[in-house]
C-alpha cells in the first residue's frame, strides 16, 4: 500500500513538472490553419517527424528554436527529451531519407516572423512572447 | 549608353529574379557527416583490417542533398563512401536516392533507392552521427555485411494509424525492389574466399567475382508506439535471394523469409532496447568442373540477439552498454565450437564536443570468431577470444 502511494506521489511529481514546463511554452501556428487546439501526442509527433498533420487533418510544418529556455521548456514538456537526442532523431530521418529537417531559429522574435508568414508552419514560444499575427493553438 | 542600358536591364533582371530564386533555394536543404575510426585488437585481425597493430582504415562520410517541392512531394539523394580495411574503398555509392508523396500520415509512397526497413537500426547502421555506439550490436547489424540489406531499388509505402487515445499508434512499412551487392564489401569478400577455396579443391584458376550479385528482397515492418509514452514494440520481415557467378562457379542463396522483433524504452535520459532476428540461409555454391556439374549445399541458420542500454550523464555525455549474442545453427552442426558463435560485450561512451563535433570510445570483449573475421587477414588462425578497442572523432552538420 505504501509502496503504490509513493509510486503515484513520483508520477504526480513528473507530470506535474511537465505540466509546469507546458506552462512556460505556447505553440504557435499560422493564422491560415484551421485548427484551434491540438493534442500533446499530436504535437510530439509533429515535432519528433512522425506527423505532419494535425488531429482535424491541417497539414503543418515545424520550425524549432536553436536554444534557450523555451526550446527547453518545450522539449521536457512535450518531447520528454534533451536537445542533443531531439537533434538526433531529427538526422536519424534525414540521413535515412525519411524526412526534412526543420527550420531553427535564433530568437523567439523570427519565430514568430516566420510562423506568421508562412501557411502551415508551426513553432513554439516563451509564454508571454507578443505572437503578433501568429494563433496561439490550445494543447490538450 | 547601349551599355548603360544592358546594365540597367541586368540589374532588373537580377533584382526580379533574386526573390525567386532564393524561394527556390530555401527549401533545398543539404546535410552530411564524415567520421575517422582507430580499431585496435588484443589478438585477432578484425573486419578485415590490421587491427592487431592498430588500424586507421575506417572511414565514413556522406552528404544528402534534398529538396521539398511541395507539402506532399519531397525528392532527395544521398551519397555515402567507407573504407573498413580492404571493404569499401574512395567509391561514392549511392545510399539512398528517392520520390516520396505523402498523401497523408495514413499514406505515403516512396520510389527510387530506399533504405530497407528492418528492426530498430537497419536503415540508419551506416550513419553513425546518430548512434551512441561506435560500432553497433554486429549479431543483428554486422559492419563489414551491412550493405546486403542497407537499401534497395523499388518502391515502399508507409504510414501509421492512430488506435486510440489509450491503445497507441501503429506504424508501418512495406516494401519490394532489388538490390545489387557492394563488390567490395564483406559479403562479396567471404564469397570470395569460398569460392577460392572451392576452385583449389576442383584444381579450378581462382576466379573472384567481378560482377555484383543480385537479388530481390521484399518485406515490412510495423512497429506499435504504445500508450505508455517512449516504449516501442515492433517487429520486422523480409524475405531475400542472391545469385552470382565468378568463372565457372555460379553461387545462390535461395529464397528465405527472416523475421525480427524488438522493443525499445526511452524516456528522459534513459534508453534501453532489445532484438532478436532469425536468419535461416538455403546457401549453396554450383560448380562447372571438369567431372560435371556439382552442386554444394552450404544450409545457415544464423539465430542473434542483443540488449542494450544507455544514459546520458550530461546533455553532452552519454554512456551505455550491450550484450550482443550469435549463433550459426545451420546443418545442426556444434554451437558450442568458436568458429559458429559470436560473444560480444561492450561498453561505450559518447561526447559531443557541440552541435557537429563529437567523439566515441568503446571497449568490446568478444568470444568466438564467427563475425567479423577473415581468413586472409588472419593467415595464422584466429583466437577464440579478443578485445577490441574502437574510438571514433566525426562530424555531422
Amino acid at each position: 500500500m505504501k509502496k503504490r502511494r509513493l509510486s503515484i506521489l513520483i508520477l504526480g511529481v513528473v507530470l506535474g513538472c511537465a505540466a509546469a514546463q507546458a506552462q512556460n511554452v505556447v505553440v504557435i501556428v499560422n493564422s491560415g490553419v484551421k485548427a484551434t487546439a491540438a493534442s500533446s501526442d499530436d504535437i510530439r509527433g509533429i515535432f519528433t517527424g512522425d506527423k505532419s498533420s494535425l488531429g482535424d487533418g491541417s497539414r503543418v510544418t515545424p520550425v524549432t528554436l536553436k536554444g534557450g529556455p523555451a526550446h527547453e521548456a518545450f522539449l521536457k514538456a512535450y518531447v520528454s527529451k534533451g536537445d542533443a537526442a531531439f537533434r538526433t532523431g531529427w538526422r536519424n530521418l534525414v540521413f535515412t531519407g525519411q524526412g526534412a529537417m526543420p527550420k531553427m531559429f535564433d530568437s523567439e522574435a523570427a519565430v514568430v516572423d516566420y510562423v506568421a508568414a508562412t501557411p502551415g508552419a508551426i513553432g513554439y514560444v516563451g509564454k508571454g512572447t507578443d505572437v503578433g499575427r501568429a494563433k496561439t493553438l490550445a494543447v490538450r | 549608353m547601349f551599355r548603360r542600358v544592358r546594365v540597367l536591364i541586368l540589374a532588373s533582371l537580377c533584382a526580379c529574379a533574386w526573390p525567386v530564386l532564393a524561394q527556390d533555394l530555401s527549401t533545398i536543404q543539404i546535410h552530411g557527416f564524415a567520421t575517422q575510426g582507430i580499431l585496435y585488437s588484443s589478438t585477432n585481425n578484425y573486419l578485415s583490417a590490421n587491427t592487431s597493430a592498430g588500424s586507421l582504415a575506417w572511414t565514413d562520410g556522406a552528404v544528402s542533398v534534398s529538396d521539398t517541392l511541395s507539402d506532399k512531394l519531397r525528392v532527395g539523394i544521398q551519397l555515402h563512401m567507407y573504407q573498413l580495411g580492404q571493404l569499401g574503398g574512395p567509391n561514392v555509392q549511392v545510399d539512398w536516392a528517392t520520390g516520396d508523396y505523402k498523401f497523408n500520415d495514413h499514406f505515403g509512397f516512396r520510389a527510387g533507392k530506399f533504405k530497407i526497413p528492418i528492426g530498430l537500426f537497419n536503415d540508419s547502421q551506416d550513419v553513425d552521427a546518430v548512434h551512441l555506439w561506435a560500432l553497433l550490436p554486429q549479431s543483428v547489424y554486422p559492419t563489414d555485411n551491412r550493405s546486403v540489406l542497407l537499401s534497395a531499388m523499388g518502391g515502399e509505402f508507409y504510414g501509421n494509424a492512430r488506435l486510440g487515445r489509450k491503445t497507441g499508434t501503429l506504424v508501418y512499412r512495406a516494401y519490394a525492389g532489388y538490390r545489387a551487392l557492394d563488390l567490395n564489401g564483406g559479403y562479396v569478400k567471404s564469397l570470395d574466399l569460398d569460392l577460392e577455396y572451392i576452385d583449389s579443391v576442383f584444381g579450378l584458376p581462382t576466379t573472384l567475382i567481378t560482377s555484383a550479385p543480385t537479388g530481390k528482397v521484399f518485406g515490412g515492418d510495423v512497429r506499435w508506439q504504445t500508450p505508455l509514452k517512449g516504449l516501442l514494440i515492433g517487429a520486422s520481415a523480409f524475405d531475400d535471394d542472391v545469385h552470382g557467378s565468378a568463372g565457372p562457379l555460379a553461387f545462390a542463396v535461395g529464397r528465405n523469409t527472416a523475421t525480427q522483433e524488438y522493443a525499445q524504452f526511452e524516456r528522459g535520459k534513459f534508453f534501453v532496447a532489445g532484438e532478436v532476428r532469425r536468419v535461416p540461409v538455403d546457401y549453396s555454391i554450383t560448380a562447372t568442373t571438369p567431372p560435371g556439374q556439382v552442386t554444394i549445399p552450404n544450409p545457415l541458420d544464423w539465430r542473434s540477439w542483443y540488449v542494450m542500454t544507455s544514459y546520458r550523464v550530461t546533455e553532452k555525455l552519454q554512456v551505455g552498454t550491450y550484450y550482443s549474442h550469435f549463433v550459426d545453427a545451420g546443418g545442426g552442426q556444434n554451437t558450442s565450437l568458436s568458429g559458429n558463435y559470436s560473444k560480444d560485450w561492450t561498453i561505450s561512451a559518447r561526447y559531443d564536443f557541440n552541435t557537429y563535433f563529437y567523439g566515441k570510445v568503446e571497449e568490446h570483449s568478444i568470444h568466438g570468431i564467427d563475425l567479423g573475421y577473415y581468413s586472409d587477414s588472419n593467415p595464422n588462425g584466429l583466437q577464440p577470444r579478443s578485445n577490441v578497442l574502437a574510438a571514433k572523432i566525426g562530424f555531422s552538420f
